[in-house]
Protein backbone atom coordinates (compact mmCIF):
# COMPACT_ATOMS: atom_id res chain seq x y z
CA UNK A 1 0.00 0.00 0.00
CA UNK A 2 1.02 3.12 -1.01
CA UNK A 3 2.75 5.62 2.33
CA UNK A 4 0.41 8.65 2.65
CA UNK A 5 1.05 12.45 4.03
CA UNK A 6 -1.26 14.82 4.97
CA UNK A 7 -1.18 18.62 3.81
CA UNK A 8 -3.37 21.26 4.12
CA UNK A 9 -5.44 22.72 1.24
CA UNK A 10 -7.54 25.83 1.06
CA UNK A 11 -7.21 25.34 5.01
CA UNK A 12 -8.50 22.26 5.08
CA UNK A 13 -6.39 18.69 6.32
CA UNK A 14 -6.24 15.82 3.13
CA UNK A 15 -4.53 12.56 2.97
CA UNK A 16 -2.63 12.28 -0.34
CA UNK A 17 -0.26 9.72 -1.39
CA UNK A 18 3.39 10.29 -1.10
CA UNK A 19 5.15 11.59 -3.72
CA UNK A 20 2.30 13.42 -4.99
CA UNK A 21 3.00 16.41 -7.21
CA UNK A 22 0.91 19.68 -8.10
CA UNK A 23 -0.34 18.66 -11.27
CA UNK A 24 -1.73 15.62 -9.59
CA UNK A 25 -3.28 17.58 -6.87
CA UNK A 26 -4.51 19.69 -10.00
CA UNK A 27 -6.28 16.51 -11.40
CA UNK A 28 -7.42 15.15 -8.30
CA UNK A 29 -9.44 18.01 -6.73
CA UNK A 30 -10.75 18.52 -10.33
CA UNK A 31 -9.30 22.27 -10.27
CA UNK A 32 -9.69 22.24 -13.56
CA UNK A 33 -9.46 25.68 -14.38
CA UNK A 34 -6.26 26.35 -17.03
CA UNK A 35 -5.44 29.62 -15.26
CA UNK A 36 -5.46 28.36 -11.83
CA UNK A 37 -3.30 30.45 -8.82
CA UNK A 38 -1.79 28.01 -7.04
CA UNK A 39 0.04 28.98 -3.70
CA UNK A 40 2.81 26.40 -2.26
CA UNK A 41 3.57 27.09 1.29
CA UNK A 42 3.28 30.68 1.08
CA UNK A 43 4.81 31.12 -2.26
CA UNK A 44 3.36 31.77 -5.62
CA UNK A 45 4.06 28.73 -7.80
CA UNK A 46 4.87 28.93 -11.66
CA UNK A 47 2.34 26.85 -14.05
CA UNK A 48 5.28 25.82 -15.47
CA UNK A 49 6.50 23.95 -12.45
CA UNK A 50 3.50 22.32 -11.47
CA UNK A 51 4.57 18.67 -12.41
CA UNK A 52 8.27 18.94 -10.72
CA UNK A 53 6.80 19.81 -6.88
CA UNK A 54 6.57 17.40 -4.71
CA UNK A 55 4.14 17.34 -2.15
CA UNK A 56 6.07 17.06 1.71
CA UNK A 57 3.95 16.44 4.99
CA UNK A 58 2.14 19.40 6.02
CA UNK A 59 2.64 21.53 3.09
CA UNK A 60 0.30 24.44 2.78
CA UNK A 61 -1.14 24.44 -0.85
CA UNK A 62 -3.75 27.27 -1.98
CA UNK A 63 -6.33 26.95 -4.82
CA UNK A 64 -7.33 30.26 -5.86
CA UNK A 65 -9.23 30.29 -9.31
CA UNK A 66 -9.12 34.06 -10.78
CA UNK A 67 -11.44 36.51 -11.55
CA UNK A 68 -11.75 37.68 -15.16
CA UNK A 69 -14.50 39.23 -15.00
CA UNK A 70 -15.68 43.23 -15.23
CA UNK B 1 -14.92 78.00 -22.07
CA UNK B 2 -14.25 74.63 -23.35
CA UNK B 3 -15.19 72.61 -26.68
CA UNK B 4 -17.04 69.54 -27.51
CA UNK B 5 -15.76 67.58 -30.44
CA UNK B 6 -16.36 64.40 -32.08
CA UNK B 7 -13.18 63.34 -33.87
CA UNK B 8 -12.93 60.63 -37.27
CA UNK B 9 -11.40 58.11 -34.84
CA UNK B 10 -15.07 57.84 -33.01
CA UNK B 11 -13.53 59.81 -29.62
CA UNK B 12 -15.26 62.08 -27.99
CA UNK B 13 -12.87 64.68 -26.51
CA UNK B 14 -13.78 68.24 -24.69
CA UNK B 15 -11.14 70.58 -23.36
CA UNK B 16 -11.09 73.40 -21.05
CA UNK B 17 -9.39 76.43 -21.84
CA UNK B 18 -7.11 76.32 -18.24
CA UNK B 19 -5.51 72.69 -18.96
CA UNK B 20 -2.71 74.49 -20.59
CA UNK B 21 -2.07 75.92 -17.24
CA UNK B 22 -0.82 72.61 -16.14
CA UNK B 23 1.56 73.79 -13.47
CA UNK B 24 -1.16 75.91 -11.52
CA UNK B 25 -4.20 75.18 -9.25
CA UNK B 26 -7.02 77.82 -10.71
CA UNK B 27 -9.11 79.05 -7.29
CA UNK B 28 -11.79 76.57 -8.56
CA UNK B 29 -9.37 73.75 -8.23
CA UNK B 30 -8.79 74.60 -5.00
CA UNK B 31 -11.81 74.63 -3.99
CA UNK B 32 -12.80 71.11 -5.80
CA UNK B 33 -10.19 69.47 -4.15
CA UNK B 34 -10.02 70.72 -0.98
CA UNK B 35 -10.82 67.93 0.48
CA UNK B 36 -8.12 66.23 -0.78
CA UNK B 37 -5.36 68.34 -0.59
CA UNK B 38 -5.46 69.08 3.11
CA UNK B 39 -4.39 65.36 3.20
CA UNK B 40 -0.61 66.02 4.52
CA UNK B 41 0.50 62.92 2.06
CA UNK B 42 -1.42 64.63 -1.08
CA UNK B 43 -1.52 68.39 -0.59
CA UNK B 44 -1.10 70.97 -3.50
CA UNK B 45 1.76 69.13 -5.07
CA UNK B 46 -0.38 66.10 -5.21
CA UNK B 47 -3.35 67.66 -6.84
CA UNK B 48 -0.55 69.08 -10.06
CA UNK B 49 0.95 65.77 -10.01
CA UNK B 50 -2.74 64.39 -10.67
CA UNK B 51 -3.62 66.85 -13.01
CA UNK B 52 -0.54 66.39 -15.23
CA UNK B 53 -1.29 62.42 -15.22
CA UNK B 54 -2.75 60.70 -18.21
CA UNK B 55 -4.73 57.05 -17.52
CA UNK B 56 -6.11 54.59 -19.81
CA UNK B 57 -9.56 52.76 -18.80
CA UNK B 58 -9.68 49.70 -20.68
CA UNK B 59 -13.66 49.43 -19.98
CA UNK B 60 -16.36 50.63 -18.69
CA UNK B 61 -18.14 48.03 -16.91
CA UNK B 62 -18.58 47.89 -13.49
CA UNK B 63 -14.90 47.93 -13.10
CA UNK B 64 -14.02 50.83 -15.35
CA UNK B 65 -17.00 52.61 -14.56
CA UNK B 66 -16.06 52.94 -10.90
CA UNK B 67 -12.57 54.14 -11.56
CA UNK B 68 -12.98 56.24 -14.29
CA UNK B 69 -15.42 58.50 -12.01
CA UNK B 70 -13.03 58.08 -8.95
CA UNK B 71 -10.41 59.29 -11.49
CA UNK B 72 -12.37 62.02 -12.83
CA UNK B 73 -13.20 63.41 -10.01
CA UNK B 74 -10.22 63.40 -8.37
CA UNK B 75 -8.69 65.53 -11.28
CA UNK B 76 -6.73 63.22 -13.40
CA UNK B 77 -5.60 65.79 -15.66
CA UNK B 78 -6.78 63.12 -19.18
CA UNK B 79 -8.67 60.05 -18.82
CA UNK B 80 -8.62 58.28 -22.18
CA UNK B 81 -11.54 55.48 -21.52
CA UNK B 82 -12.32 52.56 -24.35
CA UNK B 83 -15.11 50.44 -24.61
CA UNK B 84 -16.91 48.88 -27.53
CA UNK B 85 -20.44 48.11 -26.20
CA UNK B 86 -23.60 49.75 -25.21
CA UNK B 87 -25.61 50.08 -22.40
CA UNK B 88 -27.64 47.18 -21.30
CA UNK B 89 -30.19 46.67 -18.94
CA UNK B 90 -28.44 44.00 -17.59
CA UNK B 91 -25.59 46.72 -16.71
CA UNK B 92 -27.57 48.90 -14.14
CA UNK B 93 -27.24 46.51 -10.76
CA UNK B 94 -23.17 47.47 -11.10
CA UNK B 95 -22.01 49.89 -13.91
CA UNK B 96 -22.90 52.93 -12.34
CA UNK B 97 -21.95 55.75 -14.24
CA UNK B 98 -25.38 54.90 -16.70
CA UNK B 99 -28.98 54.70 -15.69
CA UNK B 100 -32.32 53.21 -17.40
CA UNK B 101 -32.46 55.85 -19.67
CA UNK B 102 -29.14 55.08 -21.13
CA UNK B 103 -30.25 51.35 -22.16
CA UNK B 104 -28.82 51.54 -25.83
CA UNK B 105 -26.30 53.92 -25.59
CA UNK B 106 -22.53 53.59 -26.41
CA UNK B 107 -21.23 53.31 -23.58
CA UNK B 108 -18.16 56.05 -24.25
CA UNK B 109 -20.91 58.03 -25.24
CA UNK B 110 -23.04 57.74 -21.87
CA UNK B 111 -19.55 58.02 -19.70
CA UNK B 112 -18.24 60.79 -21.86
CA UNK B 113 -21.69 63.14 -20.26
CA UNK B 114 -21.33 61.51 -16.82
CA UNK B 115 -17.46 62.13 -16.18
CA UNK B 116 -18.03 65.54 -18.06
CA UNK B 117 -20.91 66.89 -15.80
CA UNK B 118 -19.02 65.57 -12.70
CA UNK B 119 -15.83 67.31 -13.82
CA UNK B 120 -15.79 69.20 -16.51
CA UNK B 121 -11.82 70.71 -15.61
CA UNK B 122 -10.28 66.74 -16.56
CA UNK B 123 -10.38 66.34 -20.15
CA UNK B 124 -12.02 62.45 -21.34
CA UNK B 125 -11.44 61.08 -24.62
CA UNK B 126 -13.89 58.64 -24.88
CA UNK B 127 -13.86 55.80 -28.16
CA UNK B 128 -15.48 53.08 -29.18
CA UNK B 129 -13.64 50.20 -30.09
CA UNK B 130 -12.62 47.62 -29.13
CA UNK B 131 -9.02 46.20 -27.88
CA UNK B 132 -7.37 43.98 -30.01
CA UNK B 133 -3.63 42.80 -30.23
CA UNK B 134 -2.87 44.65 -33.55
CA UNK B 135 -4.20 48.31 -31.87
CA UNK B 136 -4.21 48.04 -28.48
CA UNK B 137 -0.69 50.09 -28.79
CA UNK B 138 -2.20 53.01 -30.96
CA UNK B 139 -5.44 52.90 -28.63
CA UNK B 140 -2.96 53.63 -25.43
CA UNK B 141 -0.79 56.27 -27.03
CA UNK B 142 0.95 58.33 -24.57
CA UNK B 143 -0.90 57.30 -21.57
CA UNK B 144 1.03 56.27 -18.84
CA UNK B 145 -1.04 54.05 -16.79
CA UNK B 146 -3.41 51.17 -18.14
CA UNK B 147 -6.33 50.59 -15.71
CA UNK B 148 -7.34 47.52 -16.62
CA UNK B 149 -11.34 46.94 -16.23
CA UNK B 150 -11.78 44.36 -19.10
CA UNK B 151 -14.16 40.75 -19.07
CA UNK B 152 -11.87 38.31 -20.30
CA UNK B 153 -7.89 37.56 -20.69
CA UNK B 154 -7.45 38.01 -24.05
CA UNK B 155 -7.79 41.35 -23.85
CA UNK B 156 -5.49 41.53 -21.26
CA UNK B 157 -3.12 39.84 -22.70
CA UNK B 158 -2.80 42.65 -25.29
CA UNK B 159 -3.01 45.44 -22.45
CA UNK B 160 -0.19 43.72 -20.42
CA UNK B 161 1.77 43.50 -23.99
CA UNK B 162 1.85 47.17 -24.20
CA UNK B 163 2.57 47.71 -20.69
CA UNK B 164 5.67 45.58 -20.64
CA UNK B 165 6.75 47.36 -24.10
CA UNK B 166 6.26 50.52 -23.02
CA UNK B 167 7.49 49.80 -19.43
CA UNK B 168 4.11 51.97 -17.83
CA UNK B 169 2.28 50.09 -14.75
CA UNK B 170 -0.51 47.90 -15.31
CA UNK B 171 -3.30 47.60 -12.71
CA UNK B 172 -5.00 44.56 -13.27
CA UNK B 173 -8.70 44.12 -11.33
CA UNK B 174 -11.03 40.81 -11.71
CA UNK B 175 -14.73 39.78 -10.21
CA UNK B 176 -16.81 36.72 -10.25
CA UNK B 177 -19.46 36.98 -8.11
CA UNK B 178 -19.08 37.85 -4.43
CA UNK B 179 -15.22 37.68 -5.29
CA UNK B 180 -12.65 40.27 -6.65
CA UNK B 181 -8.70 40.22 -6.92
CA UNK B 182 -6.66 43.02 -8.04
CA UNK B 183 -2.94 43.75 -8.47
CA UNK B 184 -0.58 46.53 -9.79
CA UNK B 185 1.98 45.10 -12.36
CA UNK B 186 4.78 47.18 -12.71
CA UNK B 187 7.43 46.41 -15.43
CA UNK B 188 10.82 45.46 -14.47
CA UNK B 189 9.71 45.83 -10.72
CA UNK B 190 7.01 43.05 -10.72
CA UNK B 191 5.92 39.58 -12.83
CA UNK B 192 3.96 40.48 -15.73
CA UNK B 193 0.08 39.10 -16.30
CA UNK B 194 1.81 36.43 -18.58
CA UNK B 195 4.20 35.35 -15.23
CA UNK B 196 0.62 34.66 -13.34
CA UNK B 197 -1.66 33.26 -16.65
CA UNK B 198 1.04 31.76 -19.58
CA UNK B 199 -1.63 29.64 -21.31
CA UNK B 200 -4.00 31.16 -23.15
CA UNK B 201 -7.96 30.14 -21.77
CA UNK B 202 -10.98 29.87 -23.03
CA UNK B 203 -13.23 31.79 -24.43
CA UNK B 204 -15.00 34.74 -22.49
CA UNK B 205 -17.95 34.01 -19.86
CA UNK B 206 -19.62 36.16 -18.77
CA UNK B 207 -19.50 36.16 -15.09
CA UNK B 208 -22.05 36.88 -12.33
CA UNK B 209 -21.54 40.09 -10.48
CA UNK B 210 -22.88 41.72 -7.24
CA UNK B 211 -22.16 45.18 -7.58
CA UNK B 212 -20.40 46.17 -4.55
CA UNK B 213 -17.50 43.84 -5.22
CA UNK B 214 -16.85 45.44 -9.03
CA UNK B 215 -17.11 48.77 -6.43
CA UNK B 216 -14.56 47.36 -4.43
CA UNK B 217 -12.02 46.82 -6.97
CA UNK B 218 -12.54 49.55 -9.08
CA UNK B 219 -11.96 51.83 -6.22
CA UNK B 220 -8.84 50.01 -5.09
CA UNK B 221 -7.74 50.41 -8.82
CA UNK B 222 -8.41 53.86 -8.93
CA UNK B 223 -6.36 54.33 -5.73
CA UNK B 224 -3.13 52.73 -7.33
CA UNK B 225 -3.50 54.90 -10.15
CA UNK B 226 -3.71 58.28 -7.99
CA UNK B 227 -0.96 56.80 -6.10
CA UNK B 228 1.46 56.11 -9.21
CA UNK B 229 0.35 60.14 -9.89
CA UNK B 230 1.79 60.42 -6.54
CA UNK B 231 4.87 58.78 -6.75
CA UNK B 232 4.14 56.42 -3.43
CA UNK B 233 5.94 53.54 -2.94
CA UNK B 234 3.23 51.48 -1.32
CA UNK B 235 1.78 49.80 -4.07
CA UNK B 236 0.03 46.77 -4.55
CA UNK B 237 3.18 45.58 -6.46
CA UNK B 238 3.97 41.74 -6.08
CA UNK B 239 0.79 40.94 -3.92
CA UNK B 240 -2.31 39.58 -5.59
CA UNK B 241 -5.25 41.09 -3.30
CA UNK B 242 -8.13 38.79 -3.32
CA UNK B 243 -11.46 39.69 -1.61
CA UNK B 244 -14.61 37.38 -0.97
CA UNK B 245 -17.31 39.27 -0.53
CA UNK B 246 -19.19 36.21 1.32
CA UNK B 247 -16.90 35.95 4.03
CA UNK B 248 -15.39 39.38 4.08
CA UNK B 249 -11.69 37.31 3.81
CA UNK B 250 -8.74 39.13 2.28
CA UNK B 251 -6.10 37.27 1.50
CA UNK B 252 -2.69 38.35 -0.03
CA UNK B 253 -0.83 36.63 -2.78
CA UNK B 254 2.74 37.26 -2.86
CA UNK B 255 3.32 36.99 -6.38
CA UNK B 256 7.21 36.31 -8.17
CA UNK B 257 8.30 37.16 -11.71
CA UNK B 258 8.80 34.20 -13.63
CA UNK B 259 12.62 34.69 -15.13
CA UNK B 260 11.32 32.29 -18.12
CA UNK B 261 8.28 34.02 -18.86
CA UNK B 262 8.50 34.54 -22.57
CA UNK B 263 7.24 38.10 -22.58
CA UNK B 264 8.69 39.99 -19.27
CA UNK B 265 11.52 37.44 -18.95
CA UNK B 266 12.72 37.59 -22.33
CA UNK B 267 12.53 41.26 -21.63
CA UNK B 268 14.74 41.25 -18.68
CA UNK B 269 17.28 39.62 -20.58
CA UNK B 270 17.47 41.44 -23.55
CA UNK B 271 17.31 45.44 -22.01
CA UNK B 272 14.31 47.25 -22.71
CA UNK B 273 12.68 47.53 -26.11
Amino acid sequence: MDKTIQVIINDIKETVTENTTISQLIIRYKEGDADLIVEHNGRFVYPRKYEEIILSHDDRIEFINPNFGG
Amino acid sequence: MGESRQTRSNTIVFCESHFMEIDQLSSQEVIRYKRQIVIPAFGEKGQKQLKRANVFIAGLGGLGAVSAYYLAAAGVGRLKIVDKDHVELENLNRQILYSTRDVGRPKTESAFEKLHALNPLCRIDAQKAEIRKDNALELIGDCHIIVDATDNLETRKCLNSVSVARQIPFIYGGIDGFTGMVTTFVPGDTPCLECLFPETSAATKKVGAMGPVPGMIGAIQSLEAIKICLGMKDLLKNTLLCINGMDMGVKKLNLRKDPECHLCGIQDQCGKY
